[in-house]
């Protein structure tokens, strides 16, 4: 192998450092138009009116577009995985975001474009928003999404996703102190310098060529070609060099509309969001609410662990059952814990839809059991590298899906952290491996999940 | 993206404040920093405009004591004043921000959308910085909190301000550069021997924190009885509850730091 | 109006509070400045102005008629790399390129105008300048070693191992 191992060049680099490289608003496309998107500004309102007919009059309007243009409105992005459709590319008869998109103009220029915006004329009854996940299952909270106020998980039996595994309530029994925490991460923003941006150009031979920033092509393409109801031949999706994205930019958060003002007008559009739009109307990473109560004994043991989360989806569902899904399998993070009870709800709030960001799902979970592992470690008076060597994942141990580890490198990488800071440990942590638990590292409570799958 | 009908770009002070008029329906751009990302974003769009970048409004002298710095001066050319001047002005953006702005367009800022501007009004405030400005009326010269209730309607054409004997200033440290100040306290001793206190970010603009001055002698109750100077609100920086925490804490630091360098 | 991009005479036709930014990019196709923000907060589109770096997102070309405009495209090429270039590649200091345009011409002026290989000293004047993708140590590597005169093989990466905000790794 030649690259293994090797210090290769990066091989845009030269391009980078001499502006060569060719960012999609680097394109220069001739005649190309402005976008600007009329936006709801309530988190939850009805649309009463909506007449474009203001706009359209404007000089240097070349198309307006509404939800009555789309071919296909709703289109489950995830249908594949079984997560049916729930969010209209443009807002028909509702808003639940605020931000939500309701029409586009194309213009001669971003000035008209934004002129044509706010001519459009719209009336909203504003509705009571639903804020806070922990309210969405009161009886009185406002119903804010066609299947309630979380996903029903059609494809399961649960209508939220569900781990059991042992017996939990003889773990809690059988503890010395239960010792609990809530996490509650807040939303993060992805920030790539470069905003959402997408320019289209309808060809002479009927097709649309799309310099797009997305980090998945073939997925934006098959979304665009979803909407419009056109085959996916009929689109050129032109990438590849994306400044950031981070999870931010999977949501074909542009593609679709610009393709469907350049095919109304029949002319090149450009949409590039602004600092402004990419921070309010963009999807971020989730904003989450963790509970752990952990069944622990006096020597450093978590015999089980009860843990509910609320994962604030906003007000639409994206890819967020799939991403509560992965969190549930990474629930006890680096560790064993033989008895489980999970609960984890995709709740929908009136805020802008959460979608990924790197490491979707697990870096909550991960945030939050290390964070109780301390707490742990701190409430039994234990050292925080011991409580974790103890109850790391070993080969042979299993997940919180009944995933047998073959290789964790819980152990190693612990020993290694402590190496570096000058931790002392005593030897028989000190000489800890990923090998199998035998004798002292294997408790009775740790035998029966020892390569067993039957965790559901 | 705006369509502007009329620039004018004096060559001197004089230029300027005839430019200027009475200031109804004119833009004045200093540096730019504020106005342009407002202009760019079709949210004011100038009918008049003037750019103060050579009317010769841009240098800072000092004689006898007493520094004075006209308007168009970069924040950058502060950096070296005492302080609290001078530490003020350095902790405004970055390198390439200060080059461009400039102290009027500091002084000048109306409130933001988000958060409070004028990071620069505390500290002069604390000095005792007067403005000489032009407008309606013919030209003026007052003290900087009596001037910032008329910011919008003045043309200012310098400040200046008697070096203090000690200066101190303290603000809320965040590890970014972009945000205005959220919360200051500058701290002046005067050659007379008084106290001038003064905070940014304590309400919508620089105000003077004269019930911390009559208690100067106290850092502790000084702290304490700021809070009856300020009136303070929640924006994106930072809740009212929050500064109120810190507001004490920067008094109490600041006066100590005076005493330390008096 | 007149400007002297990368030592090449433009008159400039856009109207006068157009930002130097959009005169850069729309009316004189010069690219590398990237518009990450319109509000002077990201550094993506920093240029030199007379050799001094500024946010041309928020400079009026009005207010710099005459100046001399430094830009990437002045300042080396593939074959014949500025020696910041050569380090930002060296010491893979670049992942998406974005915001590495406002970098360069930042760490320019830092450099010509006596700047060392101090690292607070360079993220005191880089400070503006946000990075998403890189974690901005392996940009104050290159800077540095770029202020020292190092000299660069730009076929391999740079050795360097748990740099840190405040200590270099070997190179």
């Amino acid at each position: 192998m030649k690259a293994v191992g090797a210090r290769l060049p990066r091989y845009d680099g030269v391009a980078h450092v001499t502006g060569r490289t060719v960012f999609v608003e680097d394109w220069d496309v001739p005649g190309v138009g402005w976008v600007k998107a009329l936006r709801s500004p309530h988190p939850h309102a009805g649309i009463e009116k909506l007449d474009p007919a203001p706009a359209e009059k404007i000089k240097g309007v070349r198309a307006v577009v509404t939800a009555a243009d789309v071919p296909l409105n709703v289109y489950g992005h995830l249908s594949a995985l079984g997560i049916p459709g729930d969010e209209p590319l443009l807002a028909d008869t509702e808003v639940r975001y605020q931000g939500q998109p309701v029409a586009v103009v194309a213009a001669d220029d971003e000035e008209i474009a934004q002129a044509a915006v706010d001519a459009i004329e719209v009336e909203w009854e504003v509705r009571e928003p639903l804020l806070d996940v922990r309210k969405a299952f009161d009886p009185d909270a406002p119903q804010i999404h066609q299947w309630g106020n979380w996903y029903p998980h059609f494809e399961a039996e649960m209508d939220h996703r569900q781990i059991r595994k042992g017996d939990i309530d003889k773990a809690f029994a059988d503890a010395d102190l239960i010792v609990q925490g809530v996490y509650r991460p807040a939303a993060i923003e992805q920030l790539p310098i470069e905003t959402q941006v997408c320019q289209v150009v309808p060809e002479a031979n009927g097709r649309l060529t799309i310099y797009s920033c997305t980090q998945a092509l073939y997925f934006s393409m098959g979304v665009v070609a979803a909407h419009l109801q056109q085959p996916l031949n009929k689109f050129k999706f032109v990438g590849g060099t994306v400044g950031g994205g981070f999870g931010g930019k999977v949501d074909t958060a542009t593609e679709t509309l610009c393709c469907l003002l350049a095919l109304k007008s029949g002319k090149p559009t450009k949409w590039r969001w602004t600092r402004e739009e990419e921070f309010l109307c963009s999807s971020t990473r989730a904003p989450w609410h963790m509970e752990i109560a952990d069944a622990v004994t006096k020597d450093g043991w978590i015999l089980g662990r009860r843990m509910v989360t609320l994962h604030d989806s906003g007000a639409y569902a994206r890819f967020s059952p799939y991403g509560v899904t992965k969190h549930s399998f990474h629930h006890t993070g680096a560790y064993t814990i033989p008895n489980l009870h999970f609960d984890g709800w995709v709740v929908f709030t009136n805020r802008t839809p959460t979608s990924a960001m790197r490491g979707f799902g697990v870096t909550s979970v991960s945030f939050a059991t290390e964070t109780h592992m301390s707490r742990i470690a701190q409430e039994l008076g234990m050292d925080p590298f011991e409580i974790r060597l103890k109850n790391a994942n070993r080969i042979g141990d299993t997940s919180p899906n009944g995933v047998v580890y073959t290789d964790p490198s819980t152990v190693p990488t612990i020993l290694a952290i402590a190496d570096h800071l000058g931790h002392e440990l005593p030897a028989d942590y000190r000489t800890m491996t990923t090998e199998p638990r035998s004798g002292d590292l294997l408790p009775e409570h740790l035998v029966a999940q020892l390569g067993n799958v039957e965790a559901h | 993206m705006a369509a502007v009908t009329d620039i004018l770009i004096p060559a001197s002070p004089e230029e300027a404040v005839s430019a200027y008029g009475d200031g109804a329906g004119v833009t004045v751009i200093g540096g730019g920093t504020i106005v342009m990302p407002d202009i760019s974003a079709g949210r004011l769009k100038p009918a008049k405009t003037i750019l103060l970048a050579r009317a010769g409004m841009s240098a800072v002298t000092r004689e006898g004591g007493r520094v004075t710095i006209g308007a168009a001066t970069p924040l950058e050319a502060l950096v070296d004043l005492p302080a609290p001047v001078g530490p003020c002005a350095a902790n405004v953006g970055d390198c390439e921000i200060r080059g461009q702005a400039t102290v009027g367009g500091n002084l000048c800022a109306g409130e933001g959308p988000g958060a409070p501007r004028g990071d620069l009004q505390g500290a002069l405030i604390a000095v005792g910085a007067e403005v000489r400005s032009a407008g309606a009326g013919g030209e003026t010269t007052e003290p900087l909190e009596d001037f910032l209730g008329k910011r919008r309607e003045r043309l200012v054409l310098d400040v200046s301000f008697v070096e203090p004997a000690a200066g101190a200033f303290v603000a809320l440290d965040r590890p970014h550069t972009h945000e205005y100040t959220t919360l200051a306290v500058s701290a002046a001793l005067l050659a007379d021997g008084s106290v001038r206190l003064a905070a940014t970010g304590a309400g919508w603009w620089g105000v003077r924190l004269t019930s911390a001055e009559a208690a100067a002698s106290d850092p502790e109750a000084a702290g304490q009885a700021a809070l009856q100077d300020v009136t303070l609100h929640d924006d994106v920086l930072a809740s009212a509850w929050y500064r109120g925490q810190a507001l004490p804490v920067l008094v109490r630091r600041a006066l100590a730091q005076l005493r330390g360098d008096a | 109006m007149n400007l002297t991009v990368n030592g090449v005479a433009q008159e400039i036709e856009s109207p006068p509070l157009t930002t130097l930014l959009d005169v850069l990019r729309e009316e004189l196709g010069v690219n590398s400045p990237k518009v990450g923000c319109e509000q002077g907060g990201c550094g993506a589109c920093t240029v030199l102005v007379d050799g001094e770096p500024r946010r041309s997102c928020l400079v009026p070309v009005a207010a710099v008629d005459g100046a001399d405009i430094a830009t990437v495209e002045g300042l080396g090429t593939p074959e014949d790399l500025a020696p910041i270039q050569a380090a930002f590649v060296h010491h893979y200091a670049a992942q998406c390129g974005f915001c590495t345009s406002g970098l360069l011409m930042a760490a320019k002026a830092y450099i010509d105008g006596g700047g060392t290989d101090d690292r607070e000293a360079i993220a005191e004047a880089l400070g503006g300048h946000v990075c998403r993708c890189t974690g901005y140590v392996k940009i104050l590597d290159a800077v540095a070693a770029a202020a020292r005169g190092d000299e660069f093989d730009i076929s391999v990466t740079a050795e360097g191992q748990y740099t840190t905000m405040h200590s270099g790794g070997e190179t």
